[in-house]
């Protein structure tokens, strides 16, 4: 499916924004403020603990895990990227939006940050299957990222959660899950 | 003669200035780049580069070991899209090298890059106008 409309929806500390179905087509300066907004006393996440939950809990979702649950008062953008069928190829549509992340986390106000790329299915299909697909499709968004558009890739984290972490919890097994969300992790050590 | 090499100094004359344009031509957004890309070279991409994905030089690579099949609009803009986001690239680069003095100078004890960006900015009047172009030309402004 070629699909050139870029629905972006942008969040702040909740994973569920009631603006939700006004998806939009967003800008530069949207997606600058919606990724740099730091909140104060935002927690300390430690990627290789939210892979050990991820692994542990496959098939039975993460929102409720420690972890993971920090990771909803950060802030966050979540994109529609499209990907060939069953493949880690990146459809030419959805380009735009990478170069716009691209363009973004370049920007001196973000230069700084690290991001956690989490890649996410629908419920439709087997959850093994869904895991390891939406984490070589956040490894390809990351590779992308870090070569034709040179963001260091030491901040950049990929990590797929294929159907474990809903974006649209009420209907997991609706398109709208197919998605990518960048959350940003914080100052660069 | 004479007039042969006045047209060569004419042809060097413009060769000089279309340098100089490009050497200061505006550098365009990697969304802006990449969206040409997708926009002329889409139906290519799809065609003859499936599964390639846009990282690591590969459809450009691809492009290129079709270029007998491929588009004559997309093999000319594969190459402006590629040399652009090269010049955003180099400008961004640039950018900290080229403001050094103009940062010690008028924002001095400014704490942060997006702060020190947004000082360079308020002072543009009176900071060297290459730290000015090299705001611009890395698509900060």
């Amino acid at each position: 499916m070629f699909v050139t409309r870029i629905r972006t929806l942008a969040m702040v500390g909740l994973m569920i924004a009631p603006g939700y179905a006004s998806a939009q087509q967003i800008n530069h300066n949207q997606l600058m403020g919606t990724l740099g907004r730091l909140e104060q006393g935002a927690p300390a996440v430690d990627v290789a603990l939210l892979a050990e939950e991820l692994a542990a809990n496959a098939g039975k979702g993460v929102a409720n895990l420690p972890n993971w649950q920090n990771l909803s008062r950060l802030s966050q953008l979540v994109v529609e990227i499209d990907f060939e069928n069953d493949s880690v190829a990146i459809e030419p549509g959805p380009y735009r939006t990478i170069g716009m992340i691209a363009d973004a986390l370049h920007h001196p106000n973000l230069a700084r940050y690290k991001f956690l790329v989490v890649g996410h299915t629908s419920s439709t299909g087997d959850a093994m299957h869904n895991l390891k697909l939406s984490q070589q499709r956040a490894d390809a968004i990351t590779d992308a990222l870090s070569t034709t558009f040179a963001v260091a890739p030491d901040r950049l984290y990929p990590i797929g959660v294929g159907k474990e972490w809903p974006i649209d919890a009420g209907h997991p097994a609706a398109a709208d899950n197919r998605r990518v969300q960048l959350i940003n992790l914080g100052l660069l050590r | 003669m004479h007039k042969r090499l006045m047209s060569l100094a004419g042809l060097a004359a413009i060769a000089f200035i279309a340098h100089a344009v490009e050497g200061r031509a505006d550098t365009i957004s990697y969304a802006d780049a990449v969206t040409a890309l997708a926009k002329e070279c889409g139906a290519d991409i799809k065609k003859h580069c499936k599964g390639v994905n846009l990282s690591g030089g590969r459809i450009q690579s691809c492009l290129e070991q079709n270029a007998a099949k491929v588009a004559p609009t997309c093999t000319s803009t594969l190459a402006s899209v590629t040399t652009s986001i090269r010049q955003r690239q180099a400008a961004q680069l640039a950018y900290s090298q080229v403001c050094k003095h103009d940062m010690a100078q008028y924002c001095n004890g400014v704490v942060g890059d997006g702060n020190i960006l947004a000082c360079l900015i308020e002072t543009s009047r009176v900071d060297g106008r290459r730290c000015d172009q090299a705001i611009t030309d890395a698509g900060w402004r």
